[in-house]
């Protein structure tokens, strides 16, 4: 199976903090994979350096064989960041119909309103964003990040914040996409999801990778612990 | 232009248009001036200079000072209280008195029946009318062109080789395009700085410069706010035209268009002169922006920012004579330079060079603060909350 990411010995320095030390993964076409790791072990600062956020202080990230331009339409990435908002004095099927045009779908109106009818806010299409609860915008958020049929959903901390709907809708999502062959990379806490859903994961400790591999070879590796387990003795019982 | 491009600048036009706060600032200066139209349309109509009484006005004057010669209309023979009584009585629709003293205090009253409703007074100028009819008929009529000051004076300005210098003709143009300026960057200012913080502030840039770059995005954003910024120069411009040509012969105007040199040197670099600044403008306020984390930080920018834009005015003298050196560094130091070039093109102390390469400067740096700002804005599109790369500059030092 070909690799939809690659990235070759990345370094990440932030001023004098080394934060990625020497990381290299690839996350094959098709596959949902496990990016973990505690608060501040570099998962968020990996994905972003992929994403050209931050350029990366040495070593290679690659997004289908090339670094990631958002406007190059062979590579559609699905993005939902863990700081993540809307535009809030605008309409809901404005807010949807641009970043629809955006991500190159072809009737962004009409997909928006086929979206909102499927979760069930099409009464809202007209409301500003602004106006909306917490759940309802969160809906939005993940039509946002799956406009356009994306080949790789990134979802840092996908469940964060969401009620048990937003989340099952979540799951939902994650399996349709995974369906038509979209490669996804969880970034998450949650060990019992990456259990259930990741075929390939990585456990990032101080910058470096400590597990890598299938569920099953992690698992193998650790003795058959639960990943709950694992992480918790890599982690060393650190308070997260 | 690049179709991400568009997409933003039609977004960002779109959503502008939408919001009753850009109608507001546009229609505000329009209805300012045509409320100013009105009222000096009223005025003039209350105190008509020279106004004619109907046929069906019935007058009485009581002339105890004697100003009316013996043989004028409306005279009566009866004192104030007389004169008063035929206005209640309704023999007489208007009555003046004017008293003894009239040529020293030079005070005289005036007597009408009110209806309630007399915003102005349109018959105070009656009797100014009846006394100078009255007068006419005694005096020369040369004598009344000299008392009355009833002529105009053509102003003939000539150089010391003979030439007509027309001086502040030349000038109009570019002062006009400089207020046009003043305008633009204190409507727009706020909103350039604000179209970029919002991204940061509503904590959507990630998910934003996953869809499109950062160059398309900010340049996007700079072609819908010049576009919105033109568009509420026109709703400036176009109305004071219609003025204009309506009071095209009348005795302000008249005199300001005839003396307009219509000079397509002046006027091709002074529209450049406009474009070039506010794509500097909206340039440096979008790099600021594109700095601070909130709109709070923003907002503090947008005072300095318009001072040293219009820095130059405070050497106003400086520039109506041969350029001094403080004069040459703000003709050059970009965010001063587009006013140092409107006051230099106005007062004629810039060459035609000169003024070309002062364009470049302006145009050059526009492109470098773009650029900045791009970079800028990717670098800092993740610098949520307080986080601020002004504020941490200025804490350090």
């Amino acid at each position: 199976m070909k690799n939809i990411v690659e990235v070759k010995n990345f370094k990440m320095t932030f001023v004098n903090k080394t934060v990625i030390k020497d990381l290299s993964f690839d996350v094959k076409k098709g596959e949902i994979f496990g990016l973990l790791g505690a608060n501040g072990s570099g998962k968020t600062t990996t994905v972003r350096a992929l994403l050209g956020f931050y350029p990366a202080t040495g070593g290679e990230l690659l997004v289908d064989g090339k670094p990631y331009n958002p406007e190059d339409s062979s590579v559609n990435i699905g993005y939902l960041p863990e700081e993540r908002g809307l535009y809030r004095k605008e309409t809901v099927i404005d807010t949807l119909e641009y970043f629809g045009e955006l991500n190159g779908v072809k009737e962004p109106r009409e997909w928006g309103m086929k979206y909102l009818k499927r979760v069930g806010l099409e009464d809202k299409a007209n409301e500003r964003v602004e106006k909306l609860s917490g759940g309802q915008q969160q809906k939005i958020q993940l039509g946002i990040t799956i406009m356009g049929d994306p080949k790789l959903l990134i979802l840092d901390e996908p469940t964060k914040g969401f009620d048990p709907m937003n989340r099952r809708l979540l799951m939902d999502i994650i399996e349709e996409h995974h369906k038509k062959g979209a490669a996804i990379i969880m970034i998450t806490h949650y060990m019992d999801e990456v259990e259930k859903l990741c075929d390939r994961a990585l456990l990032l400790k101080d910058g470096v990778a400590r597990a890598y591999g299938s569920i099953a070879e992690i698992k193998k590796e650790f003795g058959g612990k639960s990943l709950d387990q694992i992480f918790v003795d890599v982690y060393g019982g650190e308070n997260e | 232009m690049n179709s991400f491009t568009w997409k933003v600048a039609r977004f960002e036009i779109v959503r502008q248009l939408k919001k009753p706060a850009f109608w507001a600032a546009t229609l505000l200066m329009p209805l300012l001036i045509g409320g100013i139209y009105f009222i000096s349309f009223i005025s003039s109509q209350g105190v008509d200079e020279n106004p004619e009484i109907s046929e069906d006005t019935k007058v009485a004057i009581t002339d105890e000072a004697g100003v009316f010669s013996a043989q004028a209309p409306y005279i009566i023979n009866g004192d104030k209280e007389y004169g008063i009584e035929m206005l209640k009585n309704g023999e007489v629709d208007l009555y003046f008195y004017i008293p003894q003293d009239f040529l020293e205090t030079r005070k005289a009253e005036f007597y009408h029946v009110s209806e309630g409703l007399e915003i102005l007074n349109f018959d105070a100028n009656i009797l100014k009318s009846l006394m100078m009819q009255d007068a006419a008929s005694r005096v020369d009529p040369a004598d009344i062109l000299a008392l009355t000051g009833g002529y105009e004076i053509e102003d003939k300005k000539i150089t010391k080789d003979g030439s007509d210098s027309n001086a502040l003709g030349k000038a109009i143009i570019p002062f006009v395009v400089g207020i046009l300026f003043f305008f633009f960057i204190t409507l727009c200012g706020n909103r350039f700085l604000m179209c970029v913080v919002e991204e940061k502030e509503n904590r959507i840039s990630e998910m934003i410069l996953t869809s499109v770059s950062s160059k398309h995005l900010i340049v996007g954003k700079i072609i819908a706010m010049l576009t919105l910024g033109f568009v509420q120069m026109l709703a400036l411009i176009i109305p004071v035209g219609i003025l204009v040509f309506i009071n095209r012969d009348g005795q302000i105007i008249a005199p300001i268009l005839a003396m307009i040199e219509i000079d397509p040197v002046t006027i091709t670099l002074s529209i450049v002169l406009f474009v070039f600044s506010a794509v500097f403008y909206a340039g440096t306020c979008t790099l600021v922006g594109s700095l601070v984390a909130t709109a709070k930080d923003a907002s503090s920018f947008i005072g300095p920012a318009i001072i040293a834009m219009v820095f130059p005015l405070y050497f106003m003298q400086a520039f109506m004579v041969e350029p001094t050196l403080i004069v040459q560094f703000l003709t050059y130091f970009p965010p001063s330079a587009p006013i140092a070039l409107m006051l230099r093109s106005g007062f004629g102390t810039i060459s035609t060079p000169e003024y070309c390469a002062s364009l470049a400067v302006i145009a050059v740096t526009a492109v470098i603060v773009i650029r900045l700002a791009i970079v800028s804005f990717q670098k800092n599109a993740i610098n949520f909350g307080t986080v601020n790369l002004l504020k941490k500059k200025s804490k350090k030092s």
